[in-house]
């Protein structure tokens, strides 16, 4: 059995195997570049094809060392992090090429269809008879620019970071969403409910099908907590509470679980990992879904 | 230069039929806004009824409940609760407060019975109905919550100038909050 340590030290020898192609890459490039501008400033354009024949197999290196790069993060993720997070919260399931479906992410009701979408790094499970389910997301919209030159289609991305979904035993009574910012999409009438917390009203959006269980679930210690989870997670966060489902999103423009290049994989790295997955146990544990409230009684 | 007297007197007249037509729409809004958070005040209240009505035949079943095993005791908490039938129609809001009061006496009543009778204690039906009296309690602490939160609100509009000249105008007074103490079980002491 190989530890931890052992593991990292193996992919980092793997990691800057492929860090060197790009670098080499790299230089040639850098060097075929040189050529180019000396070439083309003391002779003609024709002498400065010379540097093209440099250039293109730099160009290959650092592609190569690239594409080796992206294929290690996907068997660090398979090797090290699924046994890692099994170990973090047992009974994990860690499918890095996975994600939430788009019907999932939609039923949030707080994020709009995208003309782009993409999701990874899909992790369920169950936490104190709690089910959960979380992905990376990004959502991207089709921009179509008119110009004199031609018509110039682009993407941009609305939503970058990640959605949670939690499946407690209790269905809820209506439909409720906390949002940082917008509004709820869907047309089942939601009403803007203010609470009796002027601080939380100044912070959130809260909207309801219903305002008794909006104050049913928002009691002074949730609240609080919401409050707590903002802090502890930069980026917009939204909650979504539909039928069974809770559905909360950060939109913090963070892509979760990728080792970095020219990155040392220490604990440090490790332990931010470990972080990210604990926010689901934070989650459950914060909003205390676990407790009676959300449990059929 | 008359033309000019009369336009200056237009304009006058105007500016003074344009303010007056602001302060009578900024009046009728003021106005509905305050007919409408009343009328959410009353919904809420209603809210508080339902809680409370939910939480006292709750309680009546685990009374029956426990004179099954301590009929004394139980009759004794029995008689705490004004209201044997739930909440009459004209009750008003100090009432309401009063029996809530009593129904939280007669839950820490029930707790000590039930460290008295550890039979009690296992029997699944009254374990389920003392999950349920739990449940009512939130749904309840919701509802006050809400009324309160709809009072502030309203009461707030009632004593801010200008829009208490409104509120005068159309005999509208602050509302009361509906106050509850938390249930201190170690407060309470019965002698059965």
């Amino acid at each position: 059995m190989i530890n931890l340590q052992d593991k990292l030290n193996q992919f980092n020898q793997l990691k800057k195997k492929s860090e060197r192609l790009v670098l080499i890459g790299g230089a040639i490039i850098a060097i075929g570049v040189i050529i180019i501008l000396i070439l083309a400033q003391q002779y003609n354009e024709n002498a400065a094809l010379i540097g093209f024949f440099v250039l293109v197999p730099g160009v290959i290196v650092a592609m190569v060392g690239g594409v080796e790069f992206s294929k290690l993060k996907k068997r660090f993720k398979v090797e090290v992090l699924s046994t890692f997070f099994q170990e973090a919260i047992p009974g994990t399931n860690y499918s890095p090429n996975a994600g939430l479906s788009q019907p999932e992410v939609y039923s949030t009701e707080f994020l709009k269809r995208a003309d782009r979408f993409y999701s990874e790094d899909l992790l369920t499970g169950q936490l104190d008879d709690v089910e959960f389910r979380s992905s990376d997301v990004k959502l991207e919209e089709r921009h179509v620019q008119h110009t004199r030159n031609g018509t110039r289609v682009y993407y941009v991305a609305y939503f970058v970071g990640r959605v949670f979904k939690f499946t407690f035993n209790k269905p809820f009574d209506g439909y409720l969403q906390v949002l940082e910012s917008g509004s709820p999409l869907s047309n089942r009438g939601f009403k803007k409910v203010e609470l009796e917390s002027i601080d939380f009203n100044k912070k959130f959006r809260t909207f309801s099908t219903n305002e008794l269980s909006a104050f049913y679930v928002l009691t002074p210690d949730i609240m609080e907590a919401i409050f707590e989870l903002e802090r502890r997670n930069p980026g917009r966060i939204s909650l979504s509470f539909t039928g069974q489902e809770l559905y909360i999103g950060i939109n913090n423009n963070r892509d979760t679980f990728e080792i970095k290049m020219f990155t040392t994989i220490d604990q440090n790295m490790m332990e931010e990992f470990k972080r990210d997955l604990l926010v689901i146990k934070d989650f459950v544990h914060t909003l205390k879904l676990n407790t009676k409230i959300f449990k059929q009684i | 230069m008359i033309t000019l007297e009369i336009g200056g007197g237009l304009i006058a007249l105007f500016i003074v039929l344009g303010i007056l037509l602001i302060v009578a729409l900024w009046y009728i809004g003021t106005m509905n806004t305050l007919r409408q958070l009343e009328l959410k005040v009353h919904e809420a209240e209603s809210g508080i009824d339902v809680a409370l009505t939910k939480r006292f035949d709750m309680l009546s079943k685990m009374l029956e409940t426990t004179k099954g095993y301590a009929k004394h005791e139980a009759e004794t908490l029995e008689k705490v609760v004004k209201w044997r039938s739930g909440i009459p129609e004209n009750a008003t809001l100090k009432d309401k407060e009063e029996f809530l009061n009593q129904m939280n006496q007669v839950t820490s009543g029930i707790d000590v019975v039930v460290e008295q009778y550890p039979d009690l204690k296992a029997n699944t039906v009254f374990l389920e109905l003392q999950s349920a009296v739990a449940n009512t309690e939130e749904h309840l602490q919701a509802a006050r919550r809400l009324y309160n939160a709809n009072v502030t609100r309203i009461n707030h509009i009632i004593v801010t100038f200008p829009q208490s000249i409104v509120a005068n105008a159309i005999h509208m007074e602050k509302k009361p909050y509906f106050e509850a103490e938390e249930r201190k079980r170690q407060d309470v002491e019965f002698k059965f």
